[in-house]
């Protein structure tokens, strides 16, 4: 995970608006890093990431609204956002179904059965939760997201 | 979940290091607004919505970790460990943030627990979701205990104030 201190040119004396821009760009990198991981869904880790990434650019975000016209930053934060929320329905199916099949060594062997059911309902429902995110990725890409909010952030 | 408080005061024009002491002591206010629930385990919202300001405060305190590494200028306490200082306090942070989501974590279990037994349209519950059910009961009630007895001792030390006074030094 990417810090401050370690974001290229970060100095206490800047102004607030110049780091601001530094920040939300580096961490929106950070998050658009883990996506084509996060669509292919084969690793649970790059869900976990790119939504940890989307919710430190968020908390950022909040922190820097003042430093930016409010209609279009308004409108990019809205939609990072919606990373956010998208991704955290899939997220916490991963930790659910992490946690059972750890759990599922402690139990006994009927018990597992009964585990078992429904680790496979939440994986179904992992599939489904999918689905938005997905969606949501698809649009975004369609909307040539990623480079309208660089250019925003980064020319501003 | 709870929206974050709208941070008031920033000066886009001033420093980084300056806003840094506007915007923080704002972030450690917020995740205080939910001290009048933790006394009571069933607030689970508000237990909930305490650990997302903590996140929140921590994430605002990684944006701004520089600023703290390097004393003000007029400041006479040059000899101060700044940063020290500083990663003791995100530590107590970084604790506090973790044991909440540890009790918001049994939260969830229980519910998807309880959920699925009651999709599942059972008179009794299965053997392995009554069992796990049992267990997170316990552990989250040990993770409750922790967290208030942090919590208590936190107080009585005056973290907040220390903090608070760190924060804008």
């Amino acid at each position: 995970m990417i810090t401050v201190s370690k974001i290229e040119k970060i100095s206490p004396d800047s102004t607030l608006e110049v780091c601001a821009r530094q920040v939300i760009v580096s961490y929106f990198r950070e998050m658009m890093s883990c996506e084509e991981g996060a669509k292919d869904g084969t690793d649970i880790r790059f869900v976990h990431d790119m939504r940890v990434a989307s919710r430190r650019l968020s908390a950022a975000m909040d922190n820097f609204a003042d430093c930016f016209p409010e209609k279009p930053f308004k409108k990019y934060y809205k939609k990072v956002k919606a990373i956010t929320r998208t991704m955290g329905a899939v997220r916490d199916l991963d930790v659910l179904i992490a946690r059972f099949q750890k759990e599922m060594v402690t139990l006994t062997g009927a018990e597992q059965a009964d585990i078992q059911g429904f680790i496979e309902h939440l994986q179904q429902e992992r599939e489904d939760a999918r689905k938005p995110m997905l969606t949501l990725f698809g649009k975004l890409e369609a909307a040539d997201f990623e480079t309208k909010f660089l250019e925003f952030f980064v020319s501003f | 979940m709870a929206k974050a408080h709208k941070i008031i005061g920033v000066v886009p024009k001033q420093s980084y290091h300056e806003n840094a002491r506007i915007i923080l002591p704002q972030k450690v206010e917020e995740v205080y607004t939910w001290e009048p629930f933790i006394w009571d385990e069933t607030r689970h919202k508000e237990l909930h919505n305490m650990r997302i300001s903590i996140r929140r405060l921590r994430y605002t305190m990684d944006v701004f970790r520089a600023a703290y590494g390097f004393p003000k200028t007029s400041s006479k306490e040059v000899s101060v460990n700044y940063s020290g200082r500083f990663a003791e306090f995100f530590a107590v942070i970084l604790d506090l943030q973790e044991i909440l989501g540890d009790i918001h974590d049994s939260d969830v279990v229980l519910e998807a627990l309880t959920d699925y037994a009651d999709q599942a349209g059972r008179g009794t519950l299965a053997q392995g979701v009554a069992a796990l059910i049992d267990r997170t009961k316990e552990i989250r009630k040990v993770d409750y205990k922790t967290f208030l007895e942090k919590w208590e001792r936190l107080s009585a030390a005056g973290f907040k104030q220390e903090l608070l006074s760190f924060l804008v030094s």
